[in-house]
């Protein structure tokens, strides 16, 4: 089981974690990973001076997920995983 | 803190005649001791400008005077006698309405052609049983009655009746509808504001978006005192944590938590876990949170910058209340606790700087906070709130 939390604080919230969660929820359907995959929010995970948003997949932060680098952080960290 | 008594909450809207951009009934509200509320509601002569300046001239002369202990027939004698009356119309300058509440309790309504104003008791309305004297030969009706908790007085300017006149309704929205309306709309949780706003909005429909006539509603509504306390922000020194929880969870009433790292120790100090909610119920707006014991969690600086907005808006012409009166999302429902529930509001500042926040381009900065906390203080002061705040 991969969880994974998207950082929803102030200043990620400012740098997309709407779009991030919503990109997310999309691939996980997609790749059909409901019973592989706990999707959570998270306020700060004390990350903010990076560019784009900040999740936590099991114990890592990954820091800087942008729309346009969502697909290959999400292969690396999460499908490539499982 | 004396949690146990009553308060007497006034609202009030009104919309201008249209095309007009000065409003000719004018509403002044005094409260010359912390237990008295006096109300006048006076409506002048035609619209625009003259209109204005008669209204206003008319309520602030027999809010001064009533602020000044005269009692209020001599202050409704002073006024009758020397209200100029029209050439033209021979009808008088200006109507009037005042209603005085002492103790919180005791009731003083005095009535000028104005509608009858009128009182919902329990959710009902109930006709005032109110008695006509003629000073200066003008019929100057009168009442006292004992109120009880959640009484709530509504007050209106002929606008309110004339709407829809000759346009949606043949013969304007009479008393008898308006109650109906008003019990139909009544909830004991809304504020008399919003109750007044409600009223307005309706008027405004009944008129096409294009009033006739300037249409004014107050509201005054007796109700319990609550106090809502909200904390934002982790103390400037990690040392201060304790005092200032402490403090925060002594306090009678609802509990706020404002901000990420701060709900990290409140969550910590409660040694309960810290529940996110993962969706965005309003794009805007970022997710809730969890923590047993806690009554509302939020972000911070974005959640309460939206707050702000709801309360400038809701000082000024309340239009935004429609979405927040029903919305789900963190910042409506802040918005809700202070403008609906509270009559006395603890703020918890605390003064730490987020580090990571203080970027260029980044709309956080520390004098952000402090800046919405100063604004939403001031504006809530102006809405009768009593108001603490203490920095940590």
């Amino acid at each position: 089981m991969k969880d994974i939390q998207i950082c929803v604080g102030s200043s990620c919230h400012l740098k997309g974690s709407y779009d991030i969660i919503e990109c997310t929820k999309k691939a996980i359907s997609e790749y059909h990973l409901e019973d592989k995959v706990i999707l959570r929010a998270t306020f700060c995970l004390g990350k903010c001076g990076v560019a784009g948003v900040s999740i936590k997949v099991d114990d890592e932060i990954i820091t800087g997920v942008t729309v346009s680098n969502f697909q290959e952080v999400f292969k690396k960290y999460v499908l490539d995983r499982i | 803190m004396m949690l146990n008594n009553y308060f007497a909450e006034v609202g009030y809207l009104s919309i201008n005649h249209d095309k007009e951009q000065l409003c000719g009934d004018h509403i002044q509200v005094i409260r010359p001791d912390s237990k008295t509320t006096v109300l006048v509601l006076a409506d002048g002569l035609g619209s625009g400008v003259k209109a204005s300046i008669l209204s206003t001239l008319t309520s602030k002369m027999i809010a001064t005077m009533i602020a000044n202990n005269i009692s209020m027939i001599e202050c409704v004698k002073a006024i009758a006698e020397t209200l100029p009356v029209c050439n033209e119309r021979n009808i008088a300058y200006s109507t009037f309405s005042i209603i005085k509440i002492t103790e919180n309790k005791f009731v003083e309504i005095y009535n000028y052609d104005n509608p009858m104003p009128f009182y919902l008791h329990n959710g009902k309305v109930v006709n005032l049983n109110m008695t006509c004297e003629t000073i200066d030969n003008k019929r100057i009706y009168h009442t006292k009655i004992v109120a009880s908790c959640d009484d709530t007085f509504v007050l209106l300017s002929d606008g309110v009746v004339h709407a829809g006149i000759g346009q949606i309704l043949n013969f304007g929205w009479d008393l008898p509808q308006i109650h109906a309306y008003v019990e139909a709309v009544y909830d004991s949780k809304t504020s008399a504001k919003s109750l007044a706003t409600t009223l307005i909005d309706y008027v405004n429909k009944l008129y096409d978006g294009k009033p006739g006539d300037d249409s004014t509603c107050a509201i005054i509504k007796i109700r319990q005192r609550k106090q809502v306390n909200l904390m934002m922000g982790p103390p400037s020194t990690k040392e201060d944590d304790e005092k200032m929880l402490s403090l925060f969870f002594g306090k009678e009433g609802k509990h706020i938590v404002c901000g990420g790292t701060t709900s990290h120790i409140v969550a910590e100090y409660l040694k309960k876990p810290l529940l996110y909610d993962l969706d965005y119920l309003d794009r805007n707006i970022p997710p809730t949170a969890k923590i047993e014991g806690v009554d509302l969690v939020t972000e911070g600086v974005i959640t309460m910058n939206k707050v702000l907005e709801n309360v400038k808006n809701y000082y000024g012409d309340n239009s935004s209340y429609f979405d927040w009166c029903y919305l789900p999302d963190g910042a409506s429902q802040i918005t809700r606790l202070l403008l609906e529930e509270a009559t006395d509001i603890n703020f918890f500042v605390g003064c730490a700087i987020n580090a990571a926040h203080q970027q260029e381009g980044l709309a956080l900065a520390f004098s952000t906070k402090m800046q919405i906390i100063d604004e939403m203080t001031k504006t809530l002061r102006l809405l009768d709130k009593n108001i603490k705040i203490s920095y940590f």
